[in-house]
């Protein structure tokens, strides 16, 4: 019997040799280990062993079958790794071809620079508010501390619908219908569009975009004005910025002033896109007047609030280094595909 | 506004350098634009005086001059037409520099030698719009009694720098070099200088004997007459001259010139018309019937009874604020003038202004505010001016007419609020040194300052102006930088503007782009779509043009100008979307016109109706949105057999289509373009804004294929819609995967190819589960819609 197991081992090891591929290991697995296989008959033996006899040959069967299976699992693994071998030699890409085209299309470039703009705000704690585009004259003019006789509101600079019906000018209106419907504290933007009237060119369109922003609350200062908005634009163009605060007017606030930022193309020491300046006007802004407070019906004397607004249009155009504001209306597959 | 920094200079000490002058008048208000040196390179070149004109001996067209120096004479040798024995000139002598930086040397003009050369206004580098061509062309002749060997460039002030500021609309004050000089004294804490006016005695009123005046408007605020004997009209003095070419004003005559003079220097228009020509011997200022005025400048002008107009007393002499009338004009021959020092009401300065085309310097600082207050003060400084250069002998008395002086009110300032409201600290005594070099009167009373401003500061009417002028002279820059404190605010985005977004994303990741467009169409525009004109379109009054005179109802033909323009490019495929308001007519007329937000798909080239289906059913699904029925039909501009209406259930949500050929032809389109477009408002209603999670399934599914064979003309979704009423509980999915027609099919028949998908939560499927199901549909099928079973 012991000679029996042992000689099936050297017959396999022997026949094994010859094995060429995956397919003949698997005949020879089920000639010597299968339920019919070698072993199995040769074990089958067994129960005419003594019972002294039988562990011992029980044990040299077992080693004998770890054996075989070892070498066949060996074995097994090296026929896969030819195959695979094989393959990997068949299947080689260029990989410098191009990739499968996928068609993505792309956001206008004024709204990635709204998105930049509301995502600053909305992360210091404002909301975004909305009004309608084509507004009453009294909130475009009268309740922005507007005088009655002001040449903004002539036909030849502002479109009329109807007497009292303007396409506004400005998204201030926004802060109005804000203002008279909320209670402070309020902390909101109003992007949106405007419209003037203005022939189109490089730098002007009778259809344009503002944001404007709005905070009520009890004691803000001329301080939170300039902290805020000088921390809007180190977010906007980079922490290096700085910004600079010039004394201006505006019938909406008072005190009234525009800010300006060093310039992103040189940093401030002078080039061309900020006139050799080194600044670039930004936006302007102030305290919000008491007149607006009082007619919206919030107490200038408990609370106070600053404002700013600015030309989207025109940062998206510094922003990119675009040198022509119809290029953002004319919707060029070229122009909108660089953004 | 041009400002020259000499002048200024004569009334403060201004020891900076320029440009930092410019920066310290910016950051305290008054924004300075540029700062122009007006000849920074002349060099070397002196008056001197022709004493003697030879010919040259050797050319026909030049001539030898001796000129004068006072200490020393040159010869010069010049081509030039218009020199006389006796003229004072510009002479570049050796070394000189002109203004563009060409050097003078002495030189050989056939054989006699030039020690220099006359300069002309264009080689000073002077304004050139400001002289008239026959100055322009030769050389400059300088007044007569211009001293001998000054230099040029400090005598006519080619070393000034022009200051450009803008000003902001409440400081008319501002306009003037006095105003200027007053915000630069309190910029730099320098003094203001002061300046002349006449004050003679004036004990008798002899200007009654000669003329009264009315005022019969109460757009004239103020009216001042007061008269003066000519004695000579000749050129003004050039340092007069020279302050008005180096403030943009062209010199005239010595009476012109000063009105002009003192416009430049306090503010205030004036006025000077010649009392004969006037015919009569009085002035009223009033609204006329009058049809027409001739104005100084040659025009017949157009008038009407919005105008305010200075009269005779019959007819217009002058234009108020804007333009002297041709019929009072001063003359050579005039004797006597009568000088006007007015204050106009300014809005109707500056819509008559606007009517008649017509601006002068004159207007543009009436429409800014001419300050009432100022028109005597201007009125005593001219007068002094023109008797100090010799012009005239004054008239004596002055007629003044003022109905209602106005008064400066006092404000109440606490400085502990400033320093609250502006973020700063600053003394009580600080803000008092501050407002005092403004020129604010302050008293202090019980910790609060009782401030009144100077007369021509009417823009300061309330504390927070105070804040302003105390913050600007602090220096905004100093005021430090704080984030806001109070109540913790959530900064978040409403569900609207959430979905904008998302639905822009899903968009772009599908391959379209975003575009904008214009708000604005026209009847024009809209009839090339194949449609009549709505009758709630919103129209403007005062349009830029035709094209642009609606406010759009649709985005769609801008959508197709986009496809037009990039198909015109060459640009072979394109698919574009716009999120933006659409507008229309309120029901009533007391409300704002309807905005409606809609969104716009469209595309070209390389796509097809499926193409865009498909991504509009994409993003239904994203949004949640189920019970989605497209039904054939739509708008007349799309193609009739390639449109359809989407609904949610009952609800239109918008079209979707082919572009029909006629407006293909239209828009100049490529072949076949597609367009889609959705009511914003909804699309947000329908959105499902809750998604519930189900559970996995743990039993595997079964599928079937059906082919379903019905006539041509049944729609999709009918036999969609049977299936899934009969399919019950089971059906998990149904897909349509291929739509035949053909050979294998009957005629005018399709073979519809569904692939259903069945599954049971608690359990796995056995045919005898789904057979009968599969039996009912196909009962249904035929029933309703005689479908059956493709071979
Ligand atoms: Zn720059």
């Amino acid at each position: 019997m012991k000679d029996q197991l042992k000689e099936i081992q050297e017959r396999f090891l022997k026949d094994v040799q010859s094995v060429k591929d995956l397919k003949d290991l698997d005949t020879i697995r089920v000639q010597f280990l299968g339920k019919k296989g070698e072993l199995t008959a040769a074990l089958k033996g067994m129960g005419k062993l003594t019972a002294e006899e039988r562990p011992k040959i029980g044990k040299i069967a077992n080693d004998v079958r770890e054996s075989i299976e070892s070498n066949l699992t060996a074995q097994k693994e090296k026929f896969e790794r030819i195959k695979i071998e094989a393959q990997l030699s068949m299947e080689t890409l260029d990989v410098s071809l191009p990739g499968s085209k996928k068609d993505l299309g792309k956001l206008h470039p004024l709204t990635k620079t709204i998105n930049e703009l509301e995502d600053i705000f909305l992360g210091m704690g404002f909301s975004i508010a909305e009004g309608p585009d084509i507004e009453w004259a009294k909130y475009n003019f009268d309740f922005l501390n507007v005088p009655k006789e002001h040449s903004a509101r002539d036909l030849q600079d502002t479109f009329y619908v109807a007497d009292e019906i303007v396409l506004r000018t400005q998204t201030s209106p926004v802060q109005v219908r804000v203002m008279e419907q909320k209670k402070p504290p309020l902390r909101i933007i109003s992007p949106g569009r405007v419209y003037r009237c203005d022939e189109i060119d490089a730098t002007h369109s009778p259809v344009f975009h503002q944001m404007e922003g709005l905070v009520i609350d009890k004691g803000i200062t001329m301080s939170d004005l300039k902290g805020t908005l000088d921390l809007f634009a180190k977010k906007l163009f980079g922490e290096q910025t700085k910004t600079k605060f010039r004394p201006h007017q505006f019938y909406f606030t008072e005190p009234s002033a525009e800010m300006d930022v060093t310039c992103f193309k040189c940093g401030g020491e002078g080039c061309r896109v900020c006139s050799n300046t080194g600044w670039i006007e930004i936006l302007g802004c102030g305290m919000v007047h008491p007149n607006v407070l009082r007619d919206c019906g919030i107490d200038p004397e408990v609370y106070s609030g600053f404002a700013f607004g600015m030309g989207l249009d025109r940062i998206a155009l510094t922003k990119y280094g675009i040198n022509d504001l119809r290029l953002l209306f004319e919707n060029d597959l070229r122009f909108l595909g660089q953004f | 506004m041009l400002i020259s920094l000499n002048w200024l200079k004569e009334y403060v000490n201004i020891e900076c350098e320029v440009d930092d002058l410019g920066e310290a008048l910016t950051m305290s208000g008054t924004k300075v634009e540029t700062l122009v040196e007006l000849s920074p390179k002349i060099e070397n070149i002196l008056t001197g005086k022709i004493e003697r004109i030879d010919r040259h001996p050797n050319a026909d067209k030049l001539v030898v001059c001796q000129v004068n120096f006072g200490d020393f004479e040159k010869v010069i040798v010049t081509a030039a037409k218009n020199v006389f024995e006796g003229a004072i000139v510009p002479v570049a002598l050796d070394g000189a520099v002109l203004a563009n930086g060409q050097t003078i040397n002495d030189s050989d003009f056939r054989g006699v030698l030039s020690q220099g050369m006359f300069c002309s206004i264009e080689e000073l580098g002077m304004n050139q719009d400001l002289f008239s061509k026959e100055m322009m062309d030769g050389i400059y002749i300088l007044p007569a009694n211009t001293s001998l060997g000054q230099s040029v460039k400090s005598l006519l002030w080619l070393d000034d720098v022009i200051i450009d500021v803008e000003l902001t609309a409440n400081r008319p004050d501002c306009q003037s070099v006095l105003g200027i000089a007053r915000e630069t004294s309190a910029t730099l804490d320098q003094p203001l200088g002061s300046f002349e006016t006449y004050n003679a005695p004036e004990s008798l009123d002899t200007i009654a004997e000669y003329l009264s005046i009315q005022v019969e408007s109460d757009l004239c605020k103020r009216y001042i007459g007061k008269m003066m004997r000519v004695k000579k009209i000749e050129p003004s003095p050039l340092w007069m001259q020279v302050k008005l070419l180096n403030s943009g004003v062209r010199p005239i005559n010595n009476i012109v010139d000063v009105t002009n003079y003192v416009m430049l220097e306090l503010g205030q228009p004036l006025h000077a018309f010649d009392y004969k020509s006037l015919g009569s011997e009085e002035i009223i200022v009033k609204t006329t019937d009058d049809k027409k005025i001739i104005t100084l400048d040659d025009q017949e002008r157009a008038i009407d009874q919005s105008m305010l107009m200075i009269t005779n007393g019959k007819i217009p002499v002058a234009i108020a604020g804007v333009m002297g009338g041709q019929n009072s004009e001063i003359n050579e021959t005039t004797e006597l003038i009568v000088l006007e020092s007015a204050c106009f009401d300014k809005s109707s300065v500056r819509l008559t202004s606007k009517k008649l085309g017509l601006r002068t310097e004159a207007s543009a600082r009436y429409e800014k505010g001419v300050d009432p207050d100022l028109a005597i003060t201007a009125a005593l400084r001219a007068t002094y001016l023109l008797e100090k250069i010799g012009a005239v002998e004054v008239i004596e008395g002055i007629i003044d007419i003022y109905p209602n002086p106005q008064t400066q009110a006092e404000i109440e300032l606490d400085p502990q609020w400033v320093n609250r409201f502006v973020g700063i600290n600053l003394s009580a005594d600080t803000m008092i040194s501050y407002l005092k070099r403004l020129f604010f009167q302050v008293r202090e009373k019980n910790q609060l300052l009782l401030v009144t401003p100077p007369y021509y500061r009417t823009d300061i009417l309330i504390k927070e102006d105070l804040a302003e002028e105390i913050a600007r002279i602090y220096g905004y820059n100093n005021i430090p930088g704080t984030i806001m404190g109070g109540e913790t605010q959530v900064g978040e985005k409403t569900e609207v503007q959430k979905t904008e977004n998302q639905i822009k994303s899903l968009l772009v990741g599908q391959g379209y782009f975003e575009t904008m467009t214009s708000s604005f169409t026209s009847e024009n525009k809209i009839s090339g779509l194949n449609e009549g004109l709505p009758d709630d379109m919103v129209k403007l009054i005062n349009p830029l043009g035709e094209e642009n005179s609606l406010m759009r109802r649709s985005l769609i033909g801008h959508q197709l100008e986009v496809i037009a323009l990039n198909s015109h490019r060459k640009n072979p495929q394109g698919r574009f979307f716009e999120l933006a308001n659409t507008y229309s007519k309120a029901e009533k007329s007391d409300c704002l016109p309807l905005q409606q937000k809609k969104l716009v798909l469209s595309s070209y080239g390389n796509t097809d109706f499926f193409d865009l289906k498909g991504t509009i059913e994409l993003m239904l699904a994203e949004l949640g949105i189920e019970n989605v029925l497209f039904v054939a039909g739509g708008s007349d501009m799309l193609h009739p057999g390639r449109k359809a209406e989407i609904f949610v259930g009952e609800t239109i949500l918008g079209e979707i289509g082919e572009i029909h050929p006629l407006v293909v032809k239209n828009f100049n389109l490529p072949k076949r373009c597609y367009i889609c477009e959705i009511s914003f408002g909804s699309l947000m209603e329908a959105k499902k804004y809750n998604v519930r999670f189900k559970e996995l399934p743990k039993f595997p599914g079964t599928s079937r294929d059906l082919a379903i064979v019905v006539e041509e003309n049944i729609p999709a979704s009918s036999v969609l819609a049977i299936i899934k009423d009969n399919a019950g509980d089971l059906l998990e999915s149904v897909e349509l995967f291929d739509v035949y027609t053909g050979e294998q099919v009957p005629q005018h028949h399709k073979s519809l190819a569904y692939a259903l998908s069945f599954r049971h939560l608690e359990k796995t499927l056995s045919d005898d589960d789904i057979n009968p199901v599969i039996e009912k549909i196909l009962v249904e099928l035929e029933g309703q819609l005689n479908g059956r079973l493709r071979d």
